[in-house]
């Protein structure tokens, strides 16, 4: 019976993702910076979350087998990390309540299921809902690497631009091959249609960047991809371009854009929103 | 000092001589300044090589998010080269990047590797010739391994890029080196070379320009995670006095390298062409500037 409730209950406070009706994404304060790469190799923030989370674990284990001795130590070291833990950003220090795990502390040492059960919860909101303010930002803003630093080479003008800078100028050429395509320009076509070409060709050059596994690269601009542009580039070139025939093989190159967009996009713009 | 050693000449042929002058700490895995107490013209040469630079290049620094994306790291800080072999990544000093101790020492035989046969008291040296093939270097250079092998050449990696010194001795460790005659050496510079002239075909035909790496035994440029890349500049004049340039960038990571003995289109726009002047730039990884490989006229003969 006791068994039962602890596990339940504590299933609930660790459980990281409460069901919300929205997903917060607010800033997180600079100082939190010193925990991450590139300032810090060990993400002792993370770190000491995980130290936390096994602590809790630690506790409800000990108490289920009824051996209060070893809950007692990790009880203690949950309060000892949470301390720790709350002297890291200054910015976030209301989000911990240090009597609150002196408390678990005392209600471990009573030996008394009903105050663990009642300490625990207490505890855990305070987890909770500093989690539900953060960590989807942090997630994103420090597990994810950056675009920002990743430069691309733009094949017509020979000239290093950032990733969001390359993305405008290859969305302009493609745009401006539409355009002049639909207003039957077909020299204006070839001209932005062939640079278009090759700033598409040349968005794989950033992939190793970050990625080590071709496969990564093959799947999304892979062999298809450069058979649809090298097919676009003939068309082009032969003068007057097969509209509908160029539109068709524009809808498969898009499929390129828009994966890896799926895949990158998110994380990339809440970065460079934050200034990071 | 001396008659110490010459009296270990004297035994060169007893068994236990190994044993006596065997300085145990390299076997330990020690920094590469350490070979340099007897190995000081190859600790040399490899210093200025692009493998000294691999850990602490600013670039990599870069992109490895100070060191901490962890699948970049084995390469650039190998633990173990073994041929063909994907490395792991070293626990110590590895500001040394890809060093003497990774390339030559190896753990399951405790002893230093190389291509010669040579006597070499301070630490056991084995002769192991796959030191002079081209899979050596393929545990790294992954691609490029892959593209030396579709060229089907007989030029190893090393003979192009550990180009050979002639005979000289391997340490300068007074008076040891008078023990030793001098044998073959290899340039530890590992120079990343450039393109002649004659390593790159062009042809002019009607509107097109054939360019075709007829002497570089891998896609020009090559790369593994590197991101080297191939300027051209074609300045084309036409029969009625217009001129248009065209600008291509072909790269190793975008896959649009000149593939050895395979011919590159490039297109010129279309008129009746009187002459191209090709100029053909080059920029290393690691290199800010470019350099230029080729400049050249071609005319069309007058009809
Ligand atoms: C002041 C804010 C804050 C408090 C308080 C806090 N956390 Fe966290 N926690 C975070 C942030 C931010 C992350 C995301 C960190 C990351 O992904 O690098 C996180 C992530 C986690 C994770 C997931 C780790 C992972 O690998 O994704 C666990 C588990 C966790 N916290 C446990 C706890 C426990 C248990 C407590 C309470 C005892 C606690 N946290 C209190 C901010 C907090
Ligand atoms: C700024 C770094 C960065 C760049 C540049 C980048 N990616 Fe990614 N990509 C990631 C990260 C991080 C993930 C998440 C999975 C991981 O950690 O490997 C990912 C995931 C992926 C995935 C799904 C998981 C996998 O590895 O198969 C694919 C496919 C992918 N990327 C393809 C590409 C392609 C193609 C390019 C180049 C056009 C590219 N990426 C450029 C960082 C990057
Ligand atoms: C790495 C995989 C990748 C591929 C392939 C890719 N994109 Fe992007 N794209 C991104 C990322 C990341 C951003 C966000 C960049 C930023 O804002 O920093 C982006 C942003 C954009 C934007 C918004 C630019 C802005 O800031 O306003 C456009 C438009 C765009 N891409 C068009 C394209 C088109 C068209 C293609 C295909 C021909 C394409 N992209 C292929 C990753 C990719
Ligand atoms: C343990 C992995 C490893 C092995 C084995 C290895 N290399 Fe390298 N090599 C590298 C790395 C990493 C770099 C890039 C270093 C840098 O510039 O940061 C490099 C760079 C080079 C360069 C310079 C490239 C440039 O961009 O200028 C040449 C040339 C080279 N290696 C040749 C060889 C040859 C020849 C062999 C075999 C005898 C070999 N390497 C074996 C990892 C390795
Ligand atoms: C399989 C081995 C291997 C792995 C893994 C590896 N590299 Fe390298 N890296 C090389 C080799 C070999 C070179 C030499 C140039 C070339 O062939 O691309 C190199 C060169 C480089 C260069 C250019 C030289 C310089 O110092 O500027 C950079 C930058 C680089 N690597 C970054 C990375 C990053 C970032 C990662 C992880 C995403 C990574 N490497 C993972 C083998 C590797
Ligand atoms: C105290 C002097 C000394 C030091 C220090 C030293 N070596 Fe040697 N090494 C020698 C001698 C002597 C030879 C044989 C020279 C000869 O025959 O001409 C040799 C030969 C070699 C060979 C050639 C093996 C072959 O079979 O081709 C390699 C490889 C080698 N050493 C690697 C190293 C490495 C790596 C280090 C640093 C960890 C190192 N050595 C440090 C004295 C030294
Ligand atoms: C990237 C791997 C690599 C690194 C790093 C490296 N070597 Fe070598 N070394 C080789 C290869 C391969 C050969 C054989 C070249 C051949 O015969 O074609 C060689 C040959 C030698 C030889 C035999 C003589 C010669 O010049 O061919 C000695 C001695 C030697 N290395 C010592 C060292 C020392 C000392 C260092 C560090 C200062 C070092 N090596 C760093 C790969 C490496
Ligand atoms: C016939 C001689 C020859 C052979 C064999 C050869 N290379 Fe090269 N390699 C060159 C030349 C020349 C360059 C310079 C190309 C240029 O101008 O940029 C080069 C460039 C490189 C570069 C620098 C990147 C670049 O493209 O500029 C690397 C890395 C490299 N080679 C690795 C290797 C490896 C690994 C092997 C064996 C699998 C190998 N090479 C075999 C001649 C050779």
């Amino acid at each position: 019976m006791k068994f039962k409730r602890v596990a339940v209950l504590l299933l609930f406070i660790t459980g990281v993702s409460l069901s919300t009706d929205r997903i917060v994404l607010k800033k997180p304060p600079r100082s939190l910076d010193r925990y991450y790469p590139p300032v810090s190799k060990k993400f002792e923030f993370l770190s000491n979350m995980h130290t936390m989370s096994t602590a809790f674990t630690g506790i409800r284990l000990n108490v289920n087998d009824g051996n209060w001795e070893k809950a007692l130590f990790w009880a203690k070291e949950l309060k000892k990390t949470y301390l720790k833990t709350s002297r890291m950003v200054p910015e976030w220090k209301d989000y911990f309540k240090p009597s609150l795990a002196e408390n678990l502390v005392k209600a471990v040492g009573s030996r008394n299921v009903d105050r663990v059960i009642d300490a625990t919860k207490k505890l855990g909101k305070t987890c909770a809902k500093c989690h539900q303010d953060n960590q989807m930002a942090v997630k994103l803003l420090y597990h994810f690497p950056s675009f920002e630093k990743v430069s691309i080479e733009d094949p017509v003008e020979f000239m290093e631009l950032k990733t969001g800078d390359y993305m405008k100028k290859l969305a302009d050429s493609l745009k401006a091959l539409k355009v002049y395509l639909i207003q039957g320009e077909s020299e204006k076509a070839q001209e932005s249609g062939l640079n278009f070409v090759e700033r598409a060709r040349q968005l794989r050059s950033m992939c190793s960047k970050c990625h080590t596994n071709k496969l990564s690269e093959e799947v999304i601009v892979g062999k298809d991809f450069e058979k649809s542009l090298s097919r676009m580039e003939e068309l082009l070139s032969a003068g007057k371009p097969k509209k509908d025939e160029v539109f068709k093989l524009l809808n498969s190159v898009g499929m390129s854009c828009a994966k890896c967009h799926n895949v990158h996009l998110v994380p990339a713009v809440v970065r460079e929103a934050f200034g990071k | 000092m001396i008659p110490l050693l010459l009296l270990a000449l004297f035994m060169a042929g007893c068994d236990k001589l190994g044993s006596v002058f065997v300085e145990e700490d390299l076997l330990q895995r020690p920094p590469a300044k350490r070979c340099s107490d007897c190995h000081t013209q190859i600790y040399r040469e490899w210093k200025e090589s692009r493998h000294f630079h691999a850990w602490i290049s600013k670039e990599f620094r870069l992109e490895s998010e100070n060191h901490t994306k962890t699948k970049c790291l084995s390469c650039h800080a190998p633990h173990q080269v073994d041929p063909g072999k994907k490395p792991v990544l070293r626990a110590e000093f590895r500001e040394d990047g890809v060093s003497c101790v990774a390339c030559h020492f190896k753990e399951e035989s405790r002893t230093m590797h190389g291509p010669l046969r040579v006597w070499s008291p301070p630490h056991p040296s084995r002769q192991d010739l796959s030191y002079t093939k081209s899979k050596f270097c393929a545990g790294c250079h992954q691609e490029t391994f892959r593209e030396w092998k579709l060229a089907k050449v007989d030029r190893s990696c090393q003979s192009c890029h550990m180009p050979s010194l002639g005979k000289r001795r391997l340490i300068q460790k007074f008076p040891f080196y008078f023990f030793h005659r001098p044998k073959p050496r290899n340039s530890h510079r590992f120079p990343s070379l450039r393109a002649m002239q004659e390593d790159i075909k062009v042809e002019l035909k009607g509107n097109k320009l054939m360019i075709t790496n007829v002497g570089v035994p891998h896609n020009l440029p090559t790369a593994d995670q590197g991101d080297p890349r191939l300027y051209l500049i074609a300045k084309v004049s036409y029969r009625d006095g217009r001129k248009r340039t065209v600008r291509k960038l072909l790269s190793a990571q975008s896959k649009t390298s000149l593939r050895y003995n395979v011919p590159y289109e490039l297109r010129l726009p279309a008129g009746e062409i009187r002459s191209v002047d090709l100029t053909v730039l080059r920029k290393l990884s690691w290199k800010k500037g470019k350099e230029t490989l080729l400049k050249l006229t071609l005319r069309t003969p007058s009809p």
